[in-house]
Formats: C-alpha cells, structure tokens, sequence
C-alpha cells in the first residue's frame, strides 16, 4: 500500500503544481470582452472625466448618467466622487476639477426618488 | 512498473484538478483592465465619448492620446464608421456628429501619438505640451453665412454601383466643410446624412442612395435652399448598355 501511495502522491502534487503555474500565470484566462466597470482607476477616472467634459457643453444629465451607468451598479455621483478623489491626488488641471465638480453638483441635485416629502 | 503507473495516475489527476481550480473555480481576475480589452460594444460606446469631449473642449492633442490607449485602432476610418453605424441605428446625433468632426480633425493632422504608458497620461494636468492645432485649421463655417447651392450635375460614372446623390460642402475659403447636416425628403419619408463621414471621399463630402421613381428633395438643414427633383436619370455605357445616374450638388458658403 505504501508502494502505490508514495507515487501517487507525488504524481498528484507535482501535477497540481504544474497546472497552477500553467493555469495562472504561463496561459491565465484571458479577459478580451471586458465592461467599462473593471477599468483600472486612472482610465476610470478619464472616462468620467470625458463625461463631464462632454456635459459641460451639452448640459445633458440624463445622457451623462447613462454613460457614467457604465462604470457599474453604484450611484453616479460615487464614481464621479471617486474620480474627483483620484484627480486631486493626481493634481489634475482646475479646468478638469471644475469640470468634475460641475458633474457632481448636478448629479446631487437630481432629487431621490422615493423620498418622503415633508407633510 | 507499478509505481510508475501511479506516479502517472496520480500526475494526471493532480494536473487536472489543478487546471480545473485555476480555469474555472479561480481563474485570474482583471479588475483593472485597459480600455482596448473592452467588448465591441463598451469600445463603440468609449470612442463616441472620446468624440464627444473633442467636440465640446476641441483639444485634439487629448482625444489622440485618449485614441492611443486602442493600439489596433484606424481612428479616421474606424469613426467614420461608427458614426455612420450611430445614425443608421437612430441613436444620440449628436455623437455621431461628433465622431465625425473628431475622424474629419484626425484626417487632415495625422500625426500619430505615442500609446500612453504612465498612469492617468490623458488626464495629467497639463495635458499636453505639445501647441494645440491653431483654432484657424479647423473648417468651421464662419457663423451667419449662408451655404448656397453653387452647382448642380447630373453625374454618369460606371464606377459608382448605386445611383448617389453626392454632396460637397466647401466654406468661404473653398475649404471642405465636415459635420454638416443635410436632409433629403421624399413623398414618404426623410433621412438625414452628415458630410465627413467618408474621409477618403473628401471631408466636405457626403452622398445618398436614391430610389428609382422617388422624386427627392434636398437641403442643408440649416438653410431654407431646397434643391428639389432629384430623381434617377439612365445613363448609357460604352456598349449602349444603361446603368443608373447620379446628381452631385455642390454647396458653397457665401463670402
């Protein structure tokens, strides 16, 4: 019994390690497909970013939430918030940060649906 | 021998096990990908952005290094092909417009930036030091001029497979004007079509595919000049053969 487990085990373990190295780093899943939302922060922020460009000229929040949608289920003035966060560590232009805040102020003026008026 | 069988038994278990937890249960995660791994789709949806923060800030230095971040892109092509893919759709004029201006303003400078590499490139605070293309370059029409019809020909090319209306829309200066609007009504409907949008036909021009027995009518949407009787007319090949017509109407900005 010995006999047959030894080999086996080290059959096993060298072959688990092999594909974990094959399988993570020499051939990983490839993502070709992605969606805006696994964008890595500074393209992120740039996406916002042309966002608030494009609706400082357009003033078309509806058009500007759908595109900020994109970026995935949080509310959009989170993400335009996290890309104004990333912009001042950055030192973005004031332009740029106008623009951004231009952005935010507009989508927190939309009022909350559901909200309870006062009676 | 026996233990060779259960090294290699043991091996190929352990290696599909592996394989299996590290495709399918725990594959590698990118959570901080790059624009050009985008579906078509999302990257049909980024480029009209990028078009569209062109059209309204018109710095072309950042909307190249923004087309940068998709190393297998044609941009002048590519978005003239989306924007006519936009308005076939029905979808947001605006940033079809936008496309087109954008592939219009890469066509006439096509200098080519250098892919970005740093984090936030596009976004850095000065965003370029390289000086914007002068402001007089861009073809705009100089506002309050009226474009008038300046000609009208009936148009024999064997070449052209479908019968056209083909439109040309040069400025003051005689310089191609893209981005212009132009509708075509018949007795059942309308459509509208923009110049710019086929770059290698010229940046001014724009065409439409008529109908045989449609009278159609046509005009700038911004001006009140209709050229109207636009029908298909027959022309003859060198053998006598007959293959259909085309108009080309020409529209020139009063000075």
């Amino acid at each position: 019994m010995q006999n047959r487990l030894t080999p086996l085990i080290i059959g096993l373990v060298s072959g688990l390690l092999i594909a974990v190295v094959y399988g993570w780093l020499i051939r990983p899943v490839e993502y070709i497909d992605t969606s805006p939302d696994s964008l890595r922060i500074d393209f992120r922020t740039d996406y916002v970013l042309m966002v608030a460009e494009s609706y400082s000229a357009d003033k078309d929040l509806t058009l500007a939430q759908v595109r900020i949608a994109a970026l995935g289920p949080q509310a959009p003035d989170d993400y335009v918030t996290q890309a104004i966060d990333y912009a001042l560590e950055q030192s973005f232009s004031p332009a740029d940060l106008g623009r951004l805040n231009a952005l935010a102020i507009a989508l927190r003026d939309i009022p909350q649906p559901g909200g309870i008026g006062p009676p | 021998m026996s233990r060779w069988i259960f090294l290699i038994l043991g091996f190929g278990i352990g290696l599909a096990g592996g394989l299996y937890y590290t495709w399918l249960l725990s594959p590698v995660e990118y959570v901080e990908t790059a624009p050009d791994s985008l579906r078509s789709d999302f990257r049909g949806d980024y480029l009209g952005l990028i078009a569209s923060a062109y059209a309204s800030s018109g710095d072309l230095v950042r909307a190249r290094t923004r087309l940068a971040l998709f190393p297998d892109l044609q941009p002048a092509t590519e978005l003239a092909a989306l924007a006519q893919q936009r308005l076939a759709a029905g979808l947001v004029d605006t940033e079809a417009n936008a496309l087109s201006q954008l592939a219009s303003a890469l066509s006439r400078s096509p200098t080519r930036t250098p892919a970005p590499t740093i984090r936030g490139v596009s976004v850095s605070p000065t965003p370029s030091k390289t000086p914007r293309p002068s402001p007089t370059r861009r073809p705009t029409a100089t506002p309050g001029a009226a474009f008038l019809l300046a000609a009208r020909e009936q148009i024999c090319d064997p070449l052209l497979s479908k019968p056209l209306i083909q439109v040309v829309v040069l400025n003051a200066a005689g310089g191609p004007v893209p981005g212009r609007e132009v509708i075509v009504v018949w007795d059942t409907g309308q459509d509208h079509f923009f110049t710019g949008l086929k770059p290698e036909m010229g940046l001014g021009y724009g065409d439409f595919e008529m109908t045989e027995d449609i009278s159609y009518t046509l005009r700038l949407a911004d001006s009140q000049q209709p050229v109207t009787n636009l029908t298909m007319h027959e022309c003859e090949g060198l053998e006598g053969e007959p293959y259909p017509g085309s108009w080309l109407l020409r529209f020139e900005q009063s000075p």
